[in-house]
């Protein structure tokens, strides 16, 4: 259903709010879209105005709530107008987008804790980039509304990479701002094992790592590490205990590796009673049975599975479950399996049986069981080119083994491992047999003694893209060997569920993909056993998905309806690397591993972890990719509750019988003005930048140069930056300019009395009520004018002090130089070409300066080429707040015979 | 100062990674900013932007007077105690 209104108005600043009132006092229903969070355009930004020094916000705070607050009048920040399009019944369809805000207006207080609590800095655009802001913030101090919003681009890569929904970028920023145990806290939201994920997780979120397009992306593994141990060491034991509200339903979870384990941490979260059913004697499955403990040591994942034990989650280790059928009689209301690939893929070759022969999964099963296994003086050979196969090949080396040889059939770019596990067991002297494959064990005395292999060549890509390995024939070698290792591949040992659940051919599990439940209603199922062999991160996050579905089963309610993954869209990261327009090299650190010969003799942990330094100068490297880190220390700060990530906003229509454009101007950005070193010289600012200097709201405590915070003493103004200036293709007077700076030239004169102030001009045009007056004032007070003079450069002088190098033109003629310590450029205003794009249809007409038309501008100004549209404001002509005011009246006027006209 | 300068955003994001070095360097006393940027060994102009950033969210303030060659010293604020509203 769209909306009506009788006159809608775009633009929230002096003009817009000012026919806003004057509609509404006549009794006219009005709508008014603003895209920033508050009303006020430039004018509550301002220190005082020109020439009666009267304070801006005095004036222009009570027209906010007025306008906020009038019955007749709706305002709509944060709202962009898509389009405007008039209709055969002369009627105006205006389309808005509502930006989502993620906070709850009607909640918000305007406390600003949130902002206070925000761990991502961002330049404040209301202080003209002089002063940081945060993610979260609240516009200025007299906003109206005044409530907070969050910007947010889209999810950074690095969180929406994880398949987990791990907030990687939160707890970047969070361990950035030296908040550990938050970072901490924050991933125990989405996992119940950072300690195993910042060890052996694969990483997908360093892969999509925008810093990976600099010079390498952040350590977000090595940093959850780091965020891990650092609260580890401080709590033994979990700081959380099982939760306060129960709910009705328990569930059976088959296996306690990482998807079992997750499926019961979610589920036990939500008060429902798990146990945990696991047939080895310990639990964590792969994690600890096949994962060599010098990768996760075997304390590491104890107390992270203390983090699920201590919602109540009981585990029966020591338990194999024969049938379903056990668990239904046991009175479970729910059952997910989560069993993994208990086997090994055999490779189907003679003498696969002979004494010597391992599976991966029985070799690593007995080292981590600490089997005393000596492998001394022995040949080892491992087949395969997986990350099993390097734990493999790795773990053999470190009991002993004189060589250890991976033969792997195709060659090393289609190898599967990482590389820097590649290259770490190449450095503990594993060697590498690429393109060649074992054909035949040979025994004897029923034990391996011999291998006979045979050379590859790669063919056309199969299935997997990758190159399908094919034998040369007769190039077949043989060579001794006292044990091999087959790690081609694992496989899921799901006979026991037959005729209870379906299974595919290989074995795995079938189930929906969104809700994971199998056939069987109330059996859900998850991780490698559904999806193959996959990765830790991928099997938690199949057990969090199903505890989600799982939770609705329990609670009666259709498992189709709900959306589990409620991020925003990746931002899009070509945008994020242009914001980055300049950045400091900072190199990444890179993994670092105890040195190869001590760490072969050991299965002691060999990765080094970051120091507590390098931990947050790594973080410091994030660049803040999504805005918003969604670190939720604003939700645990909110005190009304009234933070919402997921967004809101939307898409609405609105009838009007009349449009008024309230658009407003835009400043010239003075880097286009190149010899003036704008955005090379910090002191170089620009005249909007020193009214906020001026301001009560102010981003420093005073005047003061950005270089160095040092009070100036001697400030050049340069009048017509970007105006009356054919360089810049703008040749029109701003009529602003001199007045705001002899504005501000007598108020830093009031501020400090000590600093002589120059203006260079071409001319002062003083032509409205009391500005001669006003000038006159100025010069009396001391202010120096160098009237005819065109600045050709500022240069750098000494000690952040500037050399403007000026023609006198109405003088000598000569280039003079002179020094000062600060120097403001009065920018010029230049027409806002947003409003003109706003119209589909015929569009709105611009006049020869590109601002909007105004058809009879002698006559009835405020008219524009379309019939019932009218101009407020500055978006017609540079103008200041008395003849904006006045413009806006008359726009008003004109929108209100128009409606009146429409409806007889 | 002839140098290019870093991206205000770049340095801006900085903030979190320097707020805690600014503040440590107040610790001893009052500085004003050519000295905190001494202090943690920072381009002044960047350590402008993270030490009034300290100032607008209330970690440090102002001296009320400058000193002789025109700076401020600024200095922490007193934390104050955590009291539930
Ligand atoms: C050597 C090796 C190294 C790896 N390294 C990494 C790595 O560095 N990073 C990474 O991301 N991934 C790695 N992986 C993959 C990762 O371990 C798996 O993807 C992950 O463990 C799958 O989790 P899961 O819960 O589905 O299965 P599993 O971890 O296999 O857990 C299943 C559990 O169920 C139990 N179970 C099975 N049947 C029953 C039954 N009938 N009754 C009771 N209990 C039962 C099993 O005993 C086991 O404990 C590695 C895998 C291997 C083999
Ligand atoms: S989630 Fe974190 S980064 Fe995002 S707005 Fe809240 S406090 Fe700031
Ligand atoms: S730069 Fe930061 S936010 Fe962006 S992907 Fe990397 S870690 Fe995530």
């Amino acid at each position: 259903m769209s909306k009506e209104c009788d006159v809608f108005i775009v633009g929230g600043g002096a003009a817009g709010m000012e026919s806003a009132l004057t509609l509404g006092d006549m009794g006219y229903s009005v709508m008014l879209a603003e895209k920033e969070p508050s009303i006020g355009g430039k004018m509550i930004l301002l220190s005082k105005v020109f020439p009666t020094l009267d304070c801006a916000s005095c004036i222009a705070t009570p027209k906010m709530a007025a306008t906020y607050h009038h019955p007749q009048v709706t305002t709509l920040v944060h709202t962009e107008v898509q389009d405007i399009r008039k209709t055969e019944r002369g009627t105006f369809r205006v389309r808005l987008r509502r930006k989502p805000t993620y906070v709850k207006f009607d909640q918000c207080t305007g406390c600003q804790k949130c902002e206070l609590a925000c761990t991502v800095a961002i330049p404040d655009q209301f202080n003209f980039d002089l002063v940081a802001r945060r993610a979260a913030y609240i516009p200025f101090p007299q906003a109206v509304p005044k409530k907070a919003v969050i910007e947010r681009h889209g999810t950074s890569p690095c969180s929406f990479s994880c398949p987990a929904g791990i907030k990687a970028h939160g707890y970047v920023s969070l361990i950035r701002s030296g908040l550990f145990e938050e970072a901490m806290e924050l991933i125990l939201e989405d996992v119940p094992i950072p300690g195993v994920l910042g060890r052996a997780c694969y990483a997908p979120c360093e892969t999509e790592c925008c810093r990976g397009e600099l010079e390498g992306a952040v350590p977000i593994r090595q940093l959850k590490r780091f965020a891990a141990d650092h609260y580890y060491e401080r709590y033994p034991e979990p700081r959380h205990g099982p939760p306060e509200q129960k709910q009705a339903g328990s569930v059976a979870v088959v296996g306690s590796g990482p998807a079992g384990l997750s499926a019961a941490y979610h589920l036990a979260r939500q008060g429902y009673q798990v146990t945990v059913f696991e047939a080895e004697d310990e639990p964590g499955g792969m994690l600890r049975y096949a994962i060599p403990a010098y990768r996760v040591p075997n304390e590491v994942l104890d107390r992270d599975i203390k983090n699920v034990t201590a919602l109540g989650v009981k585990i029966v280790t020591g338990r194999r479950i024969e049938r379903l059928s056990e668990l239904k009689n046991e009175g479970f209301d729910a059952i997910f399996l989560a069993c993994g690939t208990a086997a090994d893929r055999k490779m189907g070759v003679p003498g696969e049986d002979l004494e010597g022969v391992f599976g991966s999964l029985e070799f690593l099963g007995r080292v981590n069981r600490g089997e005393k296994l000596d492998l001394s003086g022995k040949i080892v050979l491992v087949v395969g080119g997986g990350n099993v196969a390097i734990d493999s090949a790795r773990s053999a080396r470190r009991l002993g083994a004189k060589r250890v040889i991976i033969q792997y059939r195709r060659s090393r770019p289609e190898m599967p491992a990482l590389d820097w596990e590649i290259e770490a067991a190449e450095e503990e002297g594993v060697e590498f047999q690429y393109l060649k494959a074992p054909t035949r064990f040979i025994g004897r005395d029923g034990k391996l003694a011999e291998v006979e292999s045979i050379a590859m060549e790669l063919g056309e890509p199969d299935e997997s893209g990758r190159r399908r390995p094919m034998p040369i024939a007769g190039s077949e070698t043989t060579m001794p060997v006292d044990v091999v290792v087959t790690a081609i591949g694992l496989v899921p040992a799901t006979g026991f569920l037959e005729g209870e659940v379906e299974t595919e051919g290989n074995g795995r599990i079938r189930v929906d993909e969104t809700t994971l439940q199998s056939a069987t209603p109330g059996v859900f199922a998850g991780g490698d056993v559904v999806t193959g062999p996959s990765s830790i991160v991928g099997a938690l996050a199949q057990g969090k998905r199903a505890a989600h579905y799982i939770a609705r089963y329990l609670r009666g309610e259709d498992l189709g309806e709900d959306a589990f993954d409620v991020r925003l869209p990746m931002v899009d990261k070509a945008e994020v690397l242009a914001r980055q327009q300049t950045y400091t090299t900072l190199p990444a650190l890179g993994r670092k591993e105890r040195p190869p010969e001590a760490r072969v003799g050991d299965f002691e942990e060999t990765e080094i972890p970051l120091s507590e330094s390098e931990a947050r100068e790594s973080a410091r490297r994030c660049l803040d990719c999504g805005g918003c880190s969604e670190c939720h220390q604003c939700i645990s700060a909110c005190p009304a509750e009234a933070i919402d990530l997921t967004g809101g906003g939307g898409e609405e229509e609105i009838e009007a019988g009349s449009v008024v454009m309230a658009t407003g101007y835009r400043l010239f950005d003075p880097v286009d003005k190149v010899q003036y070193g704008y955005g090379r010289h910090p002191n170089v600012i620009t005249a909007m930048q020193m009214d906020r200097l001026l301001a009560p709201t102010r981003p420093f405590n005073t005047v003061l140069r950005p270089s160095d915070g040092k009070v100036p003493d001697n400030i050049a103004y340069i009048l017509c930056t970007g105006s009356r200036d054919c360089q810049v293709n703008n040749e029109l007077c701003s009529r602003v300019c001199c007045m705001y700076t002899i504005k501000q030239a007598q108020l830093v004169m009031g501020a400090l009395p000590l600093a002589d102030i120059t203006i260079y001009s071409i001319d002062i045009r003083a032509f409205g009520k009391g500005f001669e007056e006003f000038y006159q004032q100025a010069k009396a007070m001391g202010v120096y004018f160098i009237n005819g003079s065109r600045v050709a450069k500022v240069e750098p002088g000494e000690n952040g002090n500037l050399i403007v190098h000026y023609e006198n033109v109405a003088g000598d003629g000569k280039v003079t130089k002179a020094e000062h310590d600060l120097v403001v450029l009065s920018v010029g205003l230049l027409p806002n070409l947003e409003a003109l794009s706003l119209f589909s249809g015929d569009g709105l007409e611009a006049d020869a300066h590109n601002y909007v038309r105004e058809v009879d501008e002698d006559h009835s100004p405020g008219r524009t080429s379309i019939e019932g549209v009218y101009v407020a404001g500055s978006a017609a002509a540079a103008m200041d707040i008395p003849d904006t005011i006045v413009h806006a009246g008359a726009a008003a006027a004109l929108a209100a015979a128009h409606v009146e006209k429409v409806k007889r | 100062m002839t140098e290019k300068m870093r991206d205000p955003r770049e340095v801006m994001r900085e903030e979190m990674f320097m707020r805690d070095k600014v503040l440590a360097a107040l610790r001893e006393g009052p500085k004003t900013v050519p000295e905190i940027a001494e202090a943690v060994g920072f381009p002044v102009h960047e350590v402008m932007y993270w030490v009034m950033a300290a100032r607008k969210y209330g970690y440090i303030k102002e001296s009320a007077q400058p000193n002789d060659e025109d700076y401020y010293q600024y200095s922490l604020v007193e934390q104050e105690q955590e009291s539930e509203p």
